[in-house]
């Protein structure tokens, strides 16, 4: 079983994980343009979202910029 | 009339900053910020909806008009708002920022402790900060010393509209200020924008007053005239207040006996 944990909630893989975020990305029809991404804490550049390899139990944030005062 | 707002060495013309929260769409929040007139949009950070991962409200802003101010809203305490300010960073490139440090939800006041440590934090970093505070004169001192860009004093709880609650509190930090000052927060009607920029306040920053109105085209752009008329009022210096009455029309040449 493969696992990331993502925006708080777990999501499990069948088989493998996707390789890197930018292919997580592609998975979960996020478009990487409009998002920042954290991978256990550290801020990944989106220049790396391609070069970025996943592993299982990482913590990931998704997060984008919304409607705010 | 050469009256430049200038926060960190940019110019604006418009005194008046938008939130771009509580739009019922983005259409409208577009629509109204442009009718508004002002140069600089309020943005928050949040997770991705993972079931609705393609709402990008960022489309609607056109960023060469706008420059965008990431706020650190959800942010209880210090770090949470440094966490929050280096990913706004990262999303945007900009090193604008609204800090806010909210702990309490039910009034949302900004916790002035925590508020000051990210402050100085942040501003190390290279961070141009614009700090939401409560009405507190020592504190504004205390961030100018830190380096902060503005100080933003609230004028009442956010979103509440109630107006100018902290008036008195807020003339002292204008007195005191070597930086911008920007009231935030609970302003409800124009009459309030115009009432701070009359006591001599820098700029003002408006969300819920338009984005909750019946027609929030129409009130921001009544927003944006409350507020350049309330600069220009200041700028003549307002007549003094006297306790008894002073004739307006002559006291001579009366028609009488």
């Amino acid at each position: 079983m493969t696992v990331l944990r993502i925006n708080g909630e777990d999501r499990h893989f069948e088989k493998t994980l996707p390789a890197t975020l930018a292919d997580l990305l592609g998975l979960m029809k996020v478009d990487a343009a409009t998002v920042v991404a954290e991978i256990d804490g550290q801020i990944i550049k989106k220049d790396d979202f391609g070069s970025t390899k996943l592993s299982t139990g990482q913590k990931i944030e998704l997060i984008r910029l919304v409607g705010g005062g | 009339m050469n009256d430049k707002l200038i926060i960190a060495g940019k110019e604006f013309d418009s005194r008046l900053f938008i939130g771009t929260g509580k739009f019922s769409s983005n259409k409208i929040m577009a629509d109204a910020i442009e009718s508004s007139g002002t140069q600089m949009v309020t943005v928050a950070l949040r997770r991705v909806d993972i079931d609705n991962p393609n709402d990008n409200m960022l489309a609607a802003i056109d960023r060469k008009k706008y420059l965008l101010l990431p706020n650190t809203s959800g942010a209880r305490n210090a770090d949470e708002a440094v966490r929050l300010a280096r990913l706004a960073r990262a999303a945007t490139g900009i090193i604008w920022l609204k800090l806010e440090v909210t702990p309490d939800p039910y009034y949302l006041l900004p916790d002035p402790i925590e508020t000051l440590k990210a402050a100085e934090i942040l501003v190390k970093e290279g961070f141009i900060v614009l700090p939401y505070i409560n009405a507190d004169p020592v504190l504004a001192k205390k961030l100018q010393d830190a380096g902060v860009a503005t100080v933003m004093p609230l004028a009442s709880p956010i979103g509440s509209n109630q107006g100018l609650k902290t008036k008195s509190a807020i003339e002292i930090i204008i007195a005191q200020a070597t930086v911008p000052v920007v009231v935030d927060a609970g302003l409800g009607m124009p009459s309030h924008a115009a009432e701070a920029m009359e006591m001599g306040a820098d700029a003002v920053l408006v969300n819920t007053a338009i984005a909750a109105a019946k027609n929030p085209v129409q009130m921001a752009n009544a927003f944006k005239k409350a507020v350049q008329a309330g600069r220009q009022a200041f700028l003549a210096g307002g007549a003094e207040v006297k306790r008894q009455a002073d004739a307006s029309s002559p006291l001579t040449g009366f028609l009488r006996e």
